[in-house]
């Protein structure tokens, strides 16, 4: 009885799987009448890039914001004729930033795009780290550690919270802020941020001996009043923050209360103009961030213009992410282009026009990139600024566009 | 492999009356059902795409460590939410075994696969058994609460074990999947089955499917044989079980030790899965909390104590997600943005949250009861004690 189940069984199966559908699915690939070689996510027409965001999950703010300065700059660059006569198309999907649900997305979306302008999220980064490097896809993730540049398919477009973190502390000492022999505090969320963030001020406090106090603590915590107090005791004479905007507030307002009112140097991410309008607004005087990228309404001609087309297509309230998305467009734009040139638009050609990448100017919406040498941030220069509720966009720019002499020594993880 | 799998199911202890003179109706159905399952999964690979493919095993994760989970929570009545560690001592324990020696920021021990996965399994186990004197004194929330420790104590080893983990920044890559020299990656012999080339999401489906199967037919041996009437009488009544000559801190430990067993397999199917081992950064993660009462979860819709509710479970808490996510990015659901837009995580989030409610409401029995009812209806005659 049993064996005439199976029988039966296999025999309806051998039948429907003669008619699959899957069978020979097959890249398409060859090259156009022109003589450009073609291969996954690019057609007669198009060139499909991949926007894998966060719409729904905790950093659904900036994830729009990001998603929405791809859109502006794939108008623009489409208006001004696109790549090798192709238009730009993007293919978006959201994660909420689930690594699980990213891991799930991605087989999806991987055969339609021939890479990905937008990777939002450092879980989600990690777990297709594996997966970029065996599809040769380009990815350009919305975060910035040194530590992801092991894989040559990942394009970070800006700085890296190491290089980051000297040149900020590089310009505390020139500021007359702190000294050689100080000792100076720095709070790190555990992972992938903070550590890389901390990296910067160890290999800092080595050149000048200066005593780093490393205080560890998790994402969540919200509360850091007993961590400024320990950093008190210890005699810091600077703080360095590598954490969340709240918990940047938290430092800030015990640094003022407590009466410590040591300076504060924050990463590009410890910053969100919502501080601005909290109750630590007015203990925010001390802290400065260095980013290598602009917020929203900085003062320069190109921020002004993504600006003024963001607010005539959009109506939501908008973020640093849209002048960012807007950059990282211009990059893949200049990588196109160059593969376009090597009449080679297959994900090899694309690997390859990035290497070729020497000087990307996105008109000082984050500095000029070279991406030439894997392993390598692409720039070690940062904009240095303070909040200030009175300026446009929330920040003052104490210093341009500098590079630190120790950040031009330092040697990232993967540096070769 | 499938056939004997099935025959085992078969021959639950409990239906196995010796020579029935006229054979069963209703078990003949179920075994045929049972199959015909078994021949749709081991089919499935040949009409969905990876994207699919990748979300089944996501299910099948859930799947085995949700039948670990009933193991010890239904059958046993030990309330554990430690499951989530479990996962990741699973997975650190396959990454390390399998790792390649010499590594000098990371310990690998250089083992085969196939092997570093029994020990994955092994030592969870170990760990479950070291956390049975706890096990022995407490019960109910009291337990919960302690087992509840051990996902922070993962939380904290997972991050300063920077030897055995990687750590929060990088994480490390385990070693791909191979058995007996076979690898479960797009390299090795170029397979077909029908004209449909069988790769890395093909291969790993009908890994995790066999493990699944396993997972599967050892739980119902196990709920079905002496060690789970023995489960069920200290859950039921620790002085009766005692006086039965059941020993109660054997039967505690052995439960812990299985269930844990479970989780651990699950772990380093997770660690597979991901393609890397990455501790997480707070409390909520990939082995936090929200992962143990996601399995949790699973348990308490599935029918606290039935194995194959506990499927239906993982299918529901962690499939939906995924597949909402799928469907959306192919028809253009949910597509809004913002604080009050619809999104598949939240839809799904609700849906199971509101299961649970439903069943903790109506039917504190689960799906599992819903389905016994149905075969009970259809054959009209008392269905196998089963709990």
């Amino acid at each position: 009885m049993k064996r005439t189940h199976l029988a039966a069984a296999l025999a309806v199966v051998l039948t429907l799987a003669a008619c699959s559908t899957k069978a020979g699915d097959s890249g398409s690939s060859g090259s156009d009448s022109s003589g450009v070689k073609t291969g996954k996510g690019v057609t007669a027409t198009e060139v499909t890039l991949g926007v894998m965001t966060d719409k729904s999950g905790v950093f659904k703010n900036l994830g729009l914001g990001v998603t929405q300065g791809n859109e502006l700059w794939a108008k623009d660059f489409n208006a001004a004729g696109g790549a090798c006569g192709r238009q730009v198309k993007l293919e978006e999907v959201d994660h909420g930033y689930k690594a699980d649900t990213a891991k799930t997305l991605y087989p999806q979306i991987e055969p339609k795009v021939l890479g990905f302008v937008q990777l939002l999220g450092s879980p989600v980064v990690a777990a297709l780290k594996q997966n970029l490097a065996t599809d040769k896809a380009v990815a350009a993730p919305a975060s910035w550690s040194s530590e992801l540049l092991d894989n040559p398919y990942v394009m970070i477009v800006g700085t890296t919270y190491d290089v980051e973190m000297i040149d900020g502390l590089a310009y505390l000492q020139e500021q007359g802020l702190i000294k050689d022999g100080d000792t100076i505090g720095h709070v790190y969320i555990d992972g992938e941020y903070g550590k890389n963030g901390l990296r910067g001020s160890q290999f800092y406090a080595k050149k000048h001996n200066l005593t780093v106090k490393e205080v560890k603590i998790t994402s969540t915590d919200s509360d850091l009043t007993n961590v400024v107090t320990g950093l008190k005791g210890a005699g810091v004479k600077a703080i360095a923050l590598t954490t969340t905007p709240a918990q940047t507030g938290s430092a800030v307002a015990a640094n003022k209360a407590l009466g410590l009112n040591v300076p504060v140097l924050g990463n590009n991410p410890t910053f969100d103009p919502a501080l601005l309008k909290s109750p630590a607004a007015g203990a925010l005087d001390k802290l400065t961030v260095v980013a290598s990228s602009v917020p929203f309404s900085a003062d320069l001609p190109k921020a002004k213009d993504v600006a003024a087309k963001y607010k005539a297509a959009y109506k939501e309230t908008p973020n640093g992410g849209v002048p960012y998305g807007y950059a990282v467009g211009e990059v893949w734009g200049a990588v196109l282009k160059k593969a376009c040139d090597n009449k080679d638009l297959t994900r090899d050609g694309i690997a390859a026009a990035l290497k070729q990448t020497t000087s990307v100017s996105t008109d000082d919406l984050v500095a000029a990139l070279d991406f030439s040498k894997p392993g390598t941030p692409a720039t070690r220069q940062v904009y240095a600024a303070t909040p200030d509720a009175t300026a446009e966009g929330g920040v003052r720019y104490v210093k341009p566009l500098f590079e630190a002499p120790e950040a031009k020594e330092y040697v990232a993880p993967h540096q070769k | 492999m499938s056939d004997s799998a099935v025959s085992e199911v078969d021959t639950l202890p409990e239906t196995a009356e010796p020579a029935r003179p006229r054979r069963d109706p209703a078990k003949l159905v179920r075994t045929a059902a049972w199959l015909a399952l078994l021949v749709v999964l081991l089919a499935l690979p040949l009409y969905l795409d990876a994207a699919w493919l990748k979300a089944g095993q996501y299910m099948m994760i859930g799947a085995v460590g949700a039948i670990g989970l009933t193991l010890v929570v239904g059958q046993a009545g030990q309330l554990s939410l430690a499951h989530a560690f479990f996962l990741l001592a699973g997975g650190t324990a396959y990454t390390v075994l399998s790792g390649p020696t010499g590594d000098d920021r990371v310990i690998g021990f250089g083992l085969d696969p196939g092997l570093s996965l029994l020990g994955a399994v092994a030592v969870a186990a170990l760990l479950g058994l070291a956390f049975a004197p706890v096990a022995g004194r407490l019960r109910g929330i009291y337990l919960g609460v302690a087992s509840l420790a051990l996902v922070f104590l993962g939380l904290y080893f997972g991050q300063s074990a920077e030897e055995l983990t990687g750590g929060t920044s990088t994480g490390r890559t385990p070693a791909p999947f191979s058995l007996f020299g076979f690898p479960f990656t797009n390299d090795g012999p170029q397979l077909a089955l029908l004209g449909v080339p069988i790769r890395a999401a093909e291969r790993m489906w009908y890994l995790f499917l066999l493990l699944t199967v396993i997972a599967f037919v050892i739980a119902r041996g196990a709920a079905g044989g002496r060690v789970g009437r023995s489960w069920r009488a200290v859950r039921d009544n620790e002085a009766a079980a005692a006086v039965m000559g059941v020993s109660v801190l054997r039967a505690k430990a052995g439960a812990f030790a299985v269930s844990s067993a479970y989780g651990g397999l699950a772990g380093a199917m997770t660690v597979l899965w991901f393609d890397i081992l990455k501790p997480d950064e707070s409390e909520f993660g990939t082995y936090g909390i929200n992962v143990s009462i996601a399995f949790l979860a699973m348990v308490i819709i599935g029918g606290l104590g039935s194995v194959p509710g506990a499927l239906v479970g993982a299918l529901i808490v962690n499939g939906l997600p995924q597949v909402l996510a799928l469907y959306s990015a192919d028809l253009g659901w949910f597509s809004g943005t913002g604080d009050g837009a619809l999104t598949p995580v939240l839809v799904s989030s609700f849906v199971y949250g509101a299961a649970i409610i439903l069943v903790v409401l109506f039917e504190p029995g689960g799906l599992a009861a819903i389905g016994r009812r149905i075969t009970q209806r259809r054959f009209r005659r008392q269905p196998p004690e089963e709990p």
